[in-house]
């Protein structure tokens, strides 16, 4: 056979068993095959090797493959300066910040609001406090004294 | 990054119009039903790419989850290793969402998306046959893993015609004879046998994603098939 023909004819088997030539060219290659018991033998062959491939089973991309593709490309816009950092990092792990970040608010805002959570935030407010309190009252209790008694040294004599 | 650089990688919209429309797709003429299929897919694939080109960022998202499946096994049975397949399917959507303004949006969207798959996966090969890295064929380690959920997928065809306990084994061990023979082929001939009877596109698709005129994927893929066949003779009936 000459190697035009034979190309000829490879592209024809293959072609007749994906079922891409005409009624007319598939007359002539099952007359073609009457005649040759060699290519009748390589197509049932290659039926085989075809029916063995088609039991691959399909494949199937990982659950997490978009994210991944979304992170790359968020990792490239920063690296070209489209993006500010923060925004590169997991989903995740941004919820974690910022859920933290919520809690450290609270927590200030709710220690200066508490007198209680005050001193225990500053506990030398503690110790002053007593102190504080008891001059306060010796302080006023002396000055009431005082009164009393310069009310008693001024009064006029009968 | 694996080594693949984008503009290696983009593959030139081929603005094939309306050529790359199959036989029996045009209008007024009976549709068979996987041609009506494709139709509807090249009917969304448009609406979505154009929604992509607006700046739609979940078109993206339902674009990276239409195709994922296909894009990753394709570069996995070129590739031979999950783990590498991966990260260069990731790749090829990198490189859709860069390169989306340059896609004229006249052939047909996956055939341009298979074509940056394919030639991502021969400039991988490239770059690892330069470093004589041995590709780790772990395809079928985790076969039940690859299965498409609800469905019990080919592996169960072949489990089907295999009686008995052993099944399971003997499906696992022919698919990695496969794979192992698939892998052993020439690139060009690997890809050719991939697109066709692994992925089951269609002798235009895949002129459109190799650039090769129609007489040369016929014989090429022939001759592919061949040389697959030999190697897998011993698993022949």
């Amino acid at each position: 056979m000459a190697p035009s023909e034979q190309s000829n004819a490879e592209e024809l088997m293959s072609a007749y068993l994906d079922h891409e030539l005409d009624a007319k060219e598939s007359e002539e290659f099952e007359a073609m095959l009457a005649s040759s018991p060699e290519a009748k033998e390589e197509l049932d062959d290659l039926r085989q090797m075809l029916q063995l491939v088609s039991t691959l089973p399909e494949v199937e991309a990982p659950p997490d493959f978009y994210d991944k593709v979304a992170r790359k490309i968020r990792r490239r816009k920063i690296l070209e300066g489209d993006l500010p950092v923060f925004v590169t990092l997991p989903f995740q792990v941004i919820s974690v910040i910022v859920v933290l970040a919520i809690a450290v608010v609270y927590t200030m805002i709710h220690l200066d609001a508490d007198p209680a959570a005050r001193l225990e935030k500053d506990p030398s407010a503690k110790v002053k406090a007593p102190e504080e309190a008891s001059a306060a009252g010796e302080a006023a209790e002396a000055a009431e004294a005082g009164e009393a008694s310069a009310g008693e040294g001024s009064a006029p004599q009968p | 990054m694996s080594g693949v650089s984008d503009g290696e990688a983009v593959a030139d919209d081929p603005g094939e119009g309306s050529a790359d429309v199959g036989e029996g797709e045009g209008e007024g003429e009976e549709l068979t039903p996987e041609a009506a299929r494709r139709l509807e897919q090249d009917r969304r694939d448009r609406i979505l790419v154009r929604r992509l080109k607006s700046g739609d960022e979940r078109a993206f998202q339902e674009l990276v989850q239409t195709y994922q499946n296909r894009v990753f096994g394709l570069i996995l049975r070129m590739i031979g290793n999950r783990q590498e397949a991966e990260d260069l399917a990731q790749d090829v959507f990198l490189t859709v969402y860069r390169a989306i303004g340059s896609y004229r949006g006249e052939g047909r969207f996956y055939t341009w998306l298979y074509r940056i798959a394919s030639n991502t996966c021969k400039n991988r090969i490239k770059y690892l046959k330069g470093r004589h890295f041995n590709t780790r064929l772990d395809v079928d380690d985790h076969a039940e893993a690859q299965m498409p959920s609800g469905e019990g997928g080919a592996l169960h065809s072949i489990q089907s015609q295999i009686p008995g306990p052993e099944a399971t084994l003997e499906g696992n061990r022919i698919q990695r004879a496969i794979q192992r023979e698939l892998a052993a082929l020439e690139e060009d001939h690997r890809l050719l046998i991939v697109l066709r009877d692994i992925e089951g596109l269609s002798y235009q698709d895949i002129q459109g994603i190799t650039g090769l005129p129609a007489g040369t994927v016929k014989s090429r893929l022939h001759r592919a098939r061949i040389a697959l066949k030999e190697r897998l003779k011993p698993h022949l009936r």
